[in-house]
């Protein structure tokens, strides 16, 4: 299936033998736990601490997965993924509910550094490229199975609910241009606002 | 609960019941489900003086434990039918959700009527080959005024349109307050001489039976209603079944066999609780509520000497006829902000492709709506036009760009009954619990997809009209899985060719009624829940009749 132009629906319908079905159908026993850590997690950082290590991840594993989501959702003006903490929700969802992908992702990453030594002679991984060459190796490997898994895991972590221990301080969610404060009131956008009683 | 919410201005203030039945107890009615169809009944039966036993296979919550979490709820289910406990084989894969109210609290909330053709259609129009399209044994008349009761006591939201069929009172609620995609899709198909009307909705506009009005807060597919605004089984009827002292809704029970006694009557039905132990809820009667995946699937496991082809399965039309409804999504981009991430998913609709038209050289009919365009999750991985960049500065400026700017036009339609279109027992597969799992066969009629087509060409020719900056729709329109489960155990006159009687009354087995999507003959427009809902409320009523007639 495209994951880019597959309808919401047929994506539920199909997701069981689809891409990044590896993250679906947790036990809620995995979640509960797993939000408790976020949520300790979520307030350290905001006392300005620095995030516990990771879990599964290796330190050069971990370099290379924040790399790769960094280069999927870079920093501009608004905050990308280093900021969202993806790193963080893709490690612990490694270490719970996603951990029989672990060794399929760790696999993956491995044959990704393997042709990245073969294109930059005397580099080993792909933290270590310059962010030309990153975005230059991406673009010749994006339909690489580990590298669509892996941005699915991404914008998880990027736009789903902060709870989940990525999309910190709702970074996902000023990208989008998204407020989740859960109760409005008409009028919603430009053009009902007639209609709701105001002056467009 | 994680976020903040404003307290309802309103609280129920119904008292829970205290019914608790123990399994060897002989109650009057066991009814499996507790959603759409299966609360209506619950209440139906039991405000009308009888015990009754619901088992739900799934958990129940409070309302104040619904989040708006679309990792959990939307990518891994939380509260649907769990794919590592409960997997299936086929070509197709079904999606129903598990908890009390079922589908009622976690649905889009849609809520349109039938009108007079659907029940009267294969007269009209005569017989299609390879398909076994068929009258209803009712006509809309028959049903008309259970719709009226579903809409009053559950709370419906809307306005006459001009193609609705005649009601006789009009909609309890007004509509709810019109979004930038209602207002643009009104503008397009008005400009191309449609007749746009407000969508009809099970969500209340405003206060009503204690319940507070709807918050806007924008997530009502996939979730239920933490301010109980949205009209589910499990806020509406099931508390006044509970509060009749008759009820018990017994969650966490996973029904694995109708039981019957050497006379072919039901006596029962087996279950196991939480911790897998397995007991036998004794009944005088058998209500199945489950949906048209799991009736069919507890029937065919319900066999035994007597029934070797499955239970109420004489005429061999159990599990067959799946229908699905078509579906297919557009997608238009506009110049300004619509937000339509707010509010609920629908305000406005047209039936003007309603009625099939031998001129379009195929069969079929459907509606159209202007919705949202995604949870910000799905957003950024199904939002942007077809030919976007999926990673890197550009995806995410576009995903800026986009968002609050992007609407959907949606196409619902028929789905023709096909014999091989099927729920059937996979013969090696099981679910967690030892039982035979689903097995789903679904090709798509070509006229069905050639309806699809049809209104998805209409809905870009709404999105260009509407003045869309880019607009785009699906390539591909075969289905492979489905929510509206239908068809599956038809009703109809004949037991040779359907499995209900017009009373939902199995023609098999004397006390097993059936009462959900399964029994319907054909499948409207694409909008279910209604019919499902009028339909429980007219079964449970028949029902309670013949009950007190000593007919069962």
């Amino acid at each position: 299936m495209s994951a880019e132009t597959v309808s919401r629906r047929a994506f539920l319908a199909a997701a069981g033998a689809s891409l990044g079905s590896a993250w679906l159908a947790a036990q809620p026993g995995d979640l509960a736990a797993s939000l408790i850590r976020a949520a300790d997690a979520r307030r350290a950082a905001q006392r300005g601490e620095p995030l516990p290590p990771c879990e599964v991840l290796t330190p050069e594993q971990a370099a290379d997965i924040e790399a790769i989501a960094a280069q999927i959702v870079p920093t501009d003006d608004l905050p990308g993924a280093r900021a969202a903490h993806v790193l963080s929700f893709v490690d612990h969802s490694l270490a719970t509910w996603a951990q029989n992908q672990r060794q399929p992702l760790l696999d993956g990453l491995a044959q990704f550094n393997t042709a990245v030594s073969q294109q930059y002679p005397g580099m080993q991984r792909f933290a270590q490229l310059t962010n030309d060459q990153q975005i230059e190796f991406l673009r010749a490997n994006e339909r690489n199975r580990f590298f669509r898994e892996l941005r699915f895991a991404t914008l998880i972590g990027m736009f789903s609910n902060p709870a989940n221990g990525g999309n910190f301080e709702k970074a996902g969610y000023r990208v989008l241009g998204y407020d989740d404060r859960y109760v409005w009131r008409p009028p919603f956008g430009w053009y009902d606002d007639k209609a709701n009683g105001g002056p467009n | 609960m994680r976020q903040q919410h404003q307290a309802p201005a309103v609280l129920p203030r119904r008292r829970a019941g205290t019914a608790r039945f123990a399994p060897s107890t002989v109650v009057d009615f066991v009814v499996v489900g507790s959603g759409a169809a299966g609360g209506v009944v619950a209440k139906e039966l039991s405000t009308r003086g009888h015990t009754v036993v619901v088992l739900e296979q799934g958990p129940r919550l409070a309302p104040e434990q619904f989040e708006h979490d679309e990792f959990r709820y939307l990518v891994q289910g939380a509260l649907r039918n769990n794919w590592r406990k409960q997997p299936q084989r086929g070509n197709a894969s079904v999606t129903y959700h598990r908890l009390v109210g079922g589908g009622s609290v976690m649905f889009t909330a849609n809520y349109w009527r039938f009108r007079e053709v659907d029940f009267t259609e294969r007269s009209q129009l005569g017989p299609i080959a390879g398909t076994a399209f068929s009258d209803w044994p009712i006509t809309y008349a028959d049903l008309e005024p259970y719709y009226t009761r579903a809409e009053w006591e559950l709370g419906v939201s809307g306005a006459q349109g001009p193609f609705d069929p005649p009601r006789t009172r009009p909609y309890p609620l007004p509509p709810l307050p019109v979004k930038s995609s209602g207002v643009l899709f009104e503008r397009g198909a008005r400009a191309l001489g449609l007749h746009p009307q407000p969508a009809p909705m099970c969500i209340i506009s405003e206060p009503h039976q204690g319940r507070n009005a709807c918050q806007h807060c924008g997530y009502c597919s996939e979730f239920g209603c933490e301010h109980q605004a949205k009209s589910s089984t499990l806020v509406t009827v099931i508390p006044v079944a509970e509060v009749t002292g008759r009820c018990e809704i017994r969650a966490n029970s996973y029904a694995g066999k109708v039981e019957t006694d050497a006379r072919g009557r039901a006596t029962g039905v087996i279950y196991f609780d939480d911790n897998k132990v397995e007991h036998l809820q004794r009944a005088r009667a058998v209500v199945l509520c489950c949906n048209g995946a799991e009736t069919p699937r507890l029937l065919l496991m319900s066999s035994s000497s007597r029934f070797p082809d499955g239970l109420a399965n004489s005429s061999g039309m159990v599990g067959k006829h799946l229908m699905f409804n078509g579906y297919a999504e557009t997608t238009g981009v506009y110049e300004h902000e619509l937000n339509d991430w707010k509010s609920v998913m629908v305000t406005r609709m047209l039936w003007d492709f309603y009625l099939a038209d031998p001129a379009r050289g195929f069969y079929g009919g459907g509606g159209l709506d202007g919705r949202y365009s995604g949870y910000p999750l799905f957003f950024a991985l199904y939002g942007l036009p077809p030919d976007s960049p999926s990673w890197g500065a550009a995806y995410k400026r576009l995903l800026r760009d986009n968002y609050s700017r992007t609407m959907n036009i949606a196409c619902h339609s028929t789905s023709l009954p096909v014999e091989t279109n099927r729920i059937e027992l996979d013969p090696e597969l099981k679910d967690d619990w030892g039982l035979p799992a689903l097995h789903v066969t679904y090709h798509d009629h070509p006229d069905d997809i050639a309806m699809m087509r049809f209104l998805a060409a209409k809905a870009l020719d709404i999105h260009e009209a509407a003045g869309a900056q880019r607009k785009w729709g699906p390539q591909n329109f075969e289905q492979d899985g489905g929510y509206h489960l239908l068809g599956t155990c038809r009703m109809g006159d004949d037991p040779h060719t359907s499995v209900i009687d017009k009373y939902h009354r199995t023609h098999d087995v004397r006390n097993l009624f059936l009462c959900d999507g399964s029994s319907f003959v054909t499948s409207g427009r694409g909008q279910p829940t209604a019919t499902i809902q009028a339909l429980a409320y007219r079964a449970g009523e028949h029902i309670a009749r013949l009950a007190r007639r000593g007919e069962i």
